[in-house]
Parts: C-alpha cells; sequence; structure tokens
C-alpha cells in the first residue's frame, strides 16, 4: 500500500468529521445524517493512517505500480481542496425558478385550525403553503404567522418573494417553496438576504401564497438553512 | 538502482503531488473565492459537495461490505449456493439485493467482488440493479413520500425486481462478462485476513470514490445548467412524461432513499412518470456510469446502462398501467 493512498483516504476521513463538528455539514445534507457522516469520517480516517503506517514499513512492491495505482482516486483531492479553502455557500435564490417547485393541490384536505397564540406562529415555507391552498388558508384565519427564508429573484415596488428548500437527503434533492410578500414599507429587500416576516394570511396569486407582513427583520443564515 | 528503491521515490512523489495541489490551491485561495461569489458557480459547488458528502457514509459501507467479502468468503462458495441456471440465480439475486440497505454507489464495489468470488455475473448484475432499489430503507422512504398510497410501494418493488431480473436474463444470453472484468481488477489482494481486509477497503475507497467525483461533477453540472422548465414543458404528454421523468433521474443521480421524495413533488407528471424516475434512478444515472466504467471497463458501461435504461423505463411504463 502506498502513503500517498492513505493520506488521500485519511484527509477525505478527517474533512468529513470536520465538516460533521464545526456543524457546515448542514448546508449539504439533512441534519439527521450527522452520526452517519461521524462514523465514516472516524474509519476513513483509521483506514487512512493504518495504510499509511502499513505502507511506510514495508517497501512497495514494483507489481503495486501496475495493480494499486491510485490513479482516479487522485480526484478526490477536489473536493478535499475545495472545501478546505471555500466552503460552498447554502444554496441560495439562483436555484429558486430551476428545482423543483413544491406545488400543492387546492382543497385536497382539511387542516385543523391553529391553536390560538399571543405570539407570532413559526411555520415552514411549505406548512404555510399547504395551509394557504387549503380552503383559501381557512385554518390560519386571524393568526399572526412568522415565516423564515432568503429573498428570491421576481421582487416588485410592492412585493418579493420569500423562498426556502425542502431537501430530503442532500442539496442536489432540493424543492423550494416560495410565498409572496406584500404590505412591507419601504423597498424590496436585496436578494438573498435572509429574514423573519411576521403577518397573516392573504388570498393566492397565481402559483405562490401570499403574506401581508406586519413586521419584516433581517437576520443571519440560519445553521440549518433547509426545511 | 533496486526495484524497490524506484518505486518508494514514486510513492513519496505521491505525497508531494498532495501537498502541492494543497499549497497551490491555497496561493490561489482569493481567486477561488470570488469564482463561488458567482451565484451559478456557487450553486455547482454546493450540489457537487452535497452529492459527495452524502455518499460518503454509503461509500463506507459499500467499501466494508466488499472487503469482508474479499476476506471472509472463500473463492468456491457463491457458484456452490447460488442455484446453477442463470435462469433461477438471477432473481435469486435480485431478492437478495433487498437485505442490502444502502444506495447505489455502496452496491457496485460489493457487485464487482462478487463477480471475483466467482458469482455468475449477470446474477452481481442483477444484485447491484436490485440491492439500491427495493431495500427496506428506500420502501419505507417511498411509503413516506407517498402517504395513503401503498400502491406506489408495491409498484416500486415489483417493476424494479422485474427490471434487475430482466436485464441479468438479457446479459446471461447476449453479455460479455469478459467486459466485467478489466486488467486493473483481476488482481487479488493477498496475505493475512487483515491485510486483505485494509488493502481491498483502501483500493476500493480509490477507485469508487475517484469516479463518484466525476459523477458528482457531471449531476451538479446538468442539474446547473438545465432548466427544470423544460422538463415541466412535456408533463401533460403521457409517454413523453415518462420518457422524461426517466431522463431527469439520470441527470439528477441522487441516491435511491431521496428520490421517492423528489418522485413525490413532481405532481404535474402521471403516476406511472414518477414511477419510472424511482425505478430509473437507482440503476442508471450520470454518477453509476462512471462509477460502472471505472469499476468494471467503460466498453461495459457503454452496453449495460442503455439496456438498463431501456428495460427499467420499460418496465415502470408496464407496471404502472397495471397497478397505478
Amino acid at each position: 500500500m502506498k502513503p500517498a493512498a492513505g493520506t488521500l483516504t485519511a484527509l477525505v476521513g478527517l474533512l468529513t468529521m470536520r465538516l460533521t463538528v464545526d456543524g457546515s455539514f448542514q448546508r449539504y445534507v439533512r441534519t439527521s445524517m450527522r452520526p452517519w457522516l461521524l462514523i465514516a469520517g472516524v474509519a476513513l480516517l483509521a483506514l487512512g493512517i493504518v495504510a499509511i503506517a502499513i505502507g511506510i514499513r514495508t517497501p512497495a512492491e514494483p507489481a503495486d505500480d501496475d495493480d494499486h495505482g491510485i490513479g482516479v482516486g487522485w480526484l478526490l483531492l477536489v473536493p478535499v481542496v475545495a472545501l478546505l479553502l471555500v466552503a460552498p455557500p447554502t444554496l441560495g435564490s439562483f436555484g429558486v425558478d430551476r428545482s423543483t417547485a413544491i406545488r400543492v393541490t387546492a382543497g385536497r384536505s382539511s387542516l385543523p385550525p391553529l391553536a390560538p397564540s399571543d405570539q407570532p406562529i413559526p411555520m415552514t415555507l411549505q406548512e404555510y403553503t399547504e395551509r394557504s391552498f387549503d380552503h383559501a388558508g381557512a385554518s390560519m384565519r386571524n393568526a399572526v404567522i412568522s415565516l423564515t427564508g432568503f429573498v428570491a429573484n421576481g421582487a416588485t415596488a410592492t412585493s418579493f418573494r420569500l423562498a426556502r428548500y425542502q431537501i430530503s437527503c442532500c442539496a442536489a434533492d432540493a424543492a423550494a417553496a416560495v410565498v409572496k410578500v406584500i404590505g412591507f414599507s419601504g423597498s424590496a429587500p436585496p436578494r438573498d438576504q435572509w429574514l423573519t416576516v411576521t403577518g397573516r394570511v392573504s388570498s393566492v396569486e397565481g402559483e405562490d401564497p401570499v403574506l401581508r407582513a406586519t413586521t419584516v427583520r433581517d437576520i443571519s443564515a440560519p445553521e440549518d438553512p433547509y426545511e | 538502482m533496486s526495484t524497490s528503491t524506484v518505486t518508494r521515490r514514486r510513492a513519496d512523489a505521491g505525497i508531494a503531488i498532495i501537498v502541492a495541489v494543497v499549497v497551490v490551491a491555497t496561493l490561489a485561495r482569493p481567486l477561488i473565492h470570488d469564482l463561488v461569489a458567482r451565484p451559478a458557480v456557487a450553486n455547482f459547488a454546493t450540489v457537487f459537495v452535497a452529492i459527495v458528502l452524502q455518499a460518503v457514509p454509503f461509500l463506507a459501507l459499500g467499501i466494508t461490505v466488499s472487503a469482508a467479502i474479499a476476506t471472509f468468503v472463500p473463492p468456491g462458495l457463491l457458484p456452490r449456493v447460488l442455484p446453477k441456471r442463470p435462469e433461477l440465480a438471477v432473481p435469486v439475486a435480485a431478492v437478495v439485493g433487498a437485505a442490502l440497505p444502502g444506495c447505489e454507489c455502496g452496491s457496485v464495489p460489493i457487485a464487482r467482488r462478487l463477480v471475483d468470488r466467482g458469482a455468475p455475473p449477470a446474477a452481481a448484475l442483477s444484485f447491484l440493479l436490485s440491492a439500491p432499489a427495493i431495500n427496506p430503507v428506500v420502501l419505507v422512504a417511498t411509503s413516506v413520500a407517498f402517504p395513503g398510497r401503498p400502491e406506489m410501494v408495491l409498484a416500486r418493488f415489483v417493476a424494479s425486481l422485474l427490471a434487475a431480473s430482466v436485464v441479468g436474463w438479457v446479459w446471461a444470453r447476449l453479455g460479455r462478462d469478459s467486459l466485467l472484468v478489466s486488467r486493473r481488477n483481476a488482481h487479488a489482494h493477498t496475505g493475512s485476513k487483515p491485510s486483505v481486509f485494509l488493502q481491498t477497503a483502501q483500493h476500493d475507497f480509490l477507485t469508487a470514490g475517484g469516479f463518484l467525483i466525476i459523477g458528482a461533477a457531471t449531476a451538479a453540472l446538468l442539474q446547473t445548467v438545465v432548466p427544470r422548465r423544460v422538463l415541466d414543458s412535456v408533463a401533460g404528454n403521457g409517454i413523453l412524461a415518462v420518457v422524461a421523468l426517466a431522463a431527469l433521474a439520470v441527470i439528477m443521480a441522487i441516491c435511491s432513499e431521496a428520490d421517492a421524495f423528489i418522485a413525490a413533488s413532481l405532481k404535474q407528471f402521471s403516476p406511472t412518470a414518477q414511477l419510472a424516475f424511482m425505478v430509473v434512478g437507482p440503476m442508471v444515472d450520470v454518477k453509476l456510469i462512471a462509477l460502472q466504467a471505472g469499476t468494471f471497463s467503460r466498453a461495459f458501461a457503454v452496453r449495460f446502462a442503455p439496456l438498463t435504461l431501456v428495460v427499467a423505463t420499460a418496465s415502470a411504463a408496464l407496471v404502472g398501467s397495471r397497478l397505478l
């Protein structure tokens, strides 16, 4: 075994562990993947270290070059280097209109009304979409809702689009839920800005559900950016 | 100069390359930073890293099982245990695939190891196709993604099993098994059991990992440049919709444990088209084609991927028209 092969394997393991421990793995995969990533990272690091140790102790046989060349394995350096230097960001507004749209069939079911509350009720954009299309938002009538997402493209003077991705496994399968926000004061916030918006349900316009805002607050991107 | 000194030098050169790449990349950091600031590049990079990271645990499981087979399964065992006739061995292997919870990336090295250990290639290929498609985790995910529609789970199970078996039978009749054993893979690891295990795991990780990178980059590129609206425009057309979602499954290369959720969200498509997405995805996608080409041979992948795509799409269309 070659020390270089072991080094590559250990690097991949180490990087997987780093992403898992510092929480940035949540930009790319589901939060629930944490234990599996950690186990895989530790296993690969151990495999790499053992391979390095064996490779240093035993001189490589000539046959190794034919049969055990690292070959295509060198490509593993690409994500390693990329992640060491720049952590690719969470999915932003670029993909909103390219990804699968969350579509909900109107009047499919009757959702139970929300329990009354003095505080704004936090809700995922997906749930807001479902409730909006269910009997014209009857289950949310009079409730103040709080939504968190980022600004997608397509803002006008009187409205902007708030979006958030749902992922079921990793960012490759992201599907965007979009809510149109109206009734805010001032100009529309810049694209990709993360916001928490509170407001009340308004009637659906076109494909997107609508929220009439009471407050719009800038926030930094949440640790788990997906729903 | 002795040969061992030469190879030692080359091994050291490997480490030097790794160090050099890391150093150069660090110096070029501002350049890379500006690049990732572009939304399209950022989207590509995020999807690429996501596919790789998401595959790492499954890859680790796959190479562990593969190394265990190489270490603990004696060469003569599989041919003795499996039915002699390919007509029977193929469906048996397809059903056995259901027992391995995992993603498609892990099953490629396992299938190769099965061939190494003397399993009939057609049976190993059936296993390769069915394992990621019909294992319990995937079926549970499908039932969660399609609440109140158990027929979708049944249709997925039946169509995937049918496709895996038909491809195996076709390969047994018409395929060339020599394509499965490339020069590089012919070498068997030798030595003590722990040593065989480690060497196999190390080798399989680098091979499968490298091709995973190619596949993930291709999928991320296609996801970034091909607008989904193009596919949406054919959603209404019966047969075209099935073909479109089969094509989407090939392009997206998402994990078989997640594809049911995506299929369910493609509401503008017919149930049969959604089924085609779930049957084709675990069997053929750009990431898998790269993995198979690297693990077996390019000539193999060129024949196997189109065969599988046609059979899987047809199987989904047939089962979908009966059950959905």
